[in-house]
């Protein structure tokens, strides 16, 4: 049995949005599972640009904070990963 | 008879009514309402002025970090009646209340002190982001120092 990859929502906030021209995009055929860190370089792969964000950035699966390393996750169809630069509210 | 706790969180692209969010937490068995108002300052940054502040959230998560904050508040000070959280979103001019902060408590101890902690942790864990803009119209994206991933801590490894 051999499942689909799933399609994933990519969120871009504040810089990251200035870096990619984006705000959103969809991602066909993302591996699952994946470690955080893969998934950072495949986003850097797409848009060079976040290389800025390089050291200061968090990724949110599913609204949930992962740092950008070893931790593996595992992603379904339409799931959400948002690009987090660090926070300023308040 | 007890009245349930209440965590409330509000975004807003208007301007913020401190008698709302301190409305939001009146309880009849308090006898304090601690109060955080954050503003926009007029700052200087290098010899540039600050005209204001653009404010842009992660909307969904933004209620879902509130919720595990209001969590963690509580566990801390079981005493806290009601919290609620009303912050701007959009364009917000200097001088304008960016964020309002209230926690009611039966005694004032232990509400001055979870809001002390409750405003450091949702700098700290809100995905929200300000953006200062310039009287030239130069923009920074900023960051709060209690952000762990933030350009003001040292990374240890990569």
């Amino acid at each position: 049995f051999v499942g689909f990859p799933p399609q994933v929502l990519v969120l871009y906030f504040a810089k990251s949005a200035e870096l990619t021209g984006r705000k959103e995009e969809e991602l066909p055929d993302v591996p699952t599972p994946i470690s955080s860190g893969d998934l950072w370089r495949l986003l850097l792969r797409r848009h060079p640009r976040l290389s800025a964000l390089q050291h200061h950035v968090v990724l949110a699966v599913r609204q949930q904070y992962v740092a950008v390393g070893d931790q593996v996750v595992t992603l379904a169809d339409g799931d959400e990963v948002a690009v987090v630069p660090p926070l300023s509210g308040g | 008879m007890s009245e349930e706790s209440r965590d409330v969180f509000k975004l807003s692209r208007d301007w913020l009514s401190v008698q709302e969010v301190v409305d939001a937490v009146s309880s009849s068995s308090c006898g304090a309402v601690s109060v955080f108002i954050g503003t926009t300052r007029e700052d200087q940054m290098e010899g540039r002025k600050v005209i204001g502040l653009e404010y842009e959230a992660y909307e969904c998560m933004a209620q879902s970090e509130f919720t595990r904050l209001c969590d963690d508040i509580r566990a801390r000070w079981p005493i806290v009646k009601h919290i609620c959280v009303h912050h701007r979103l959009g364009w917000v001019k200097v001088g304008e209340a960016s964020v309002v902060m209230a926690i009611s408590s039966p005694h004032r101890g232990d509400g001055q002190q979870a809001i002390q902690y409750g405003i450091s942790q949702l700098k700290a864990t809100l995905p929200i982001w300000k953006k200062e803009v310039y009287e030239s119209q130069d923009a920074d994206w900023k960051e709060n120092a209690e952000c762990s991933w933030s350009t003001y801590r040292e990374r240890n490894k990569t």
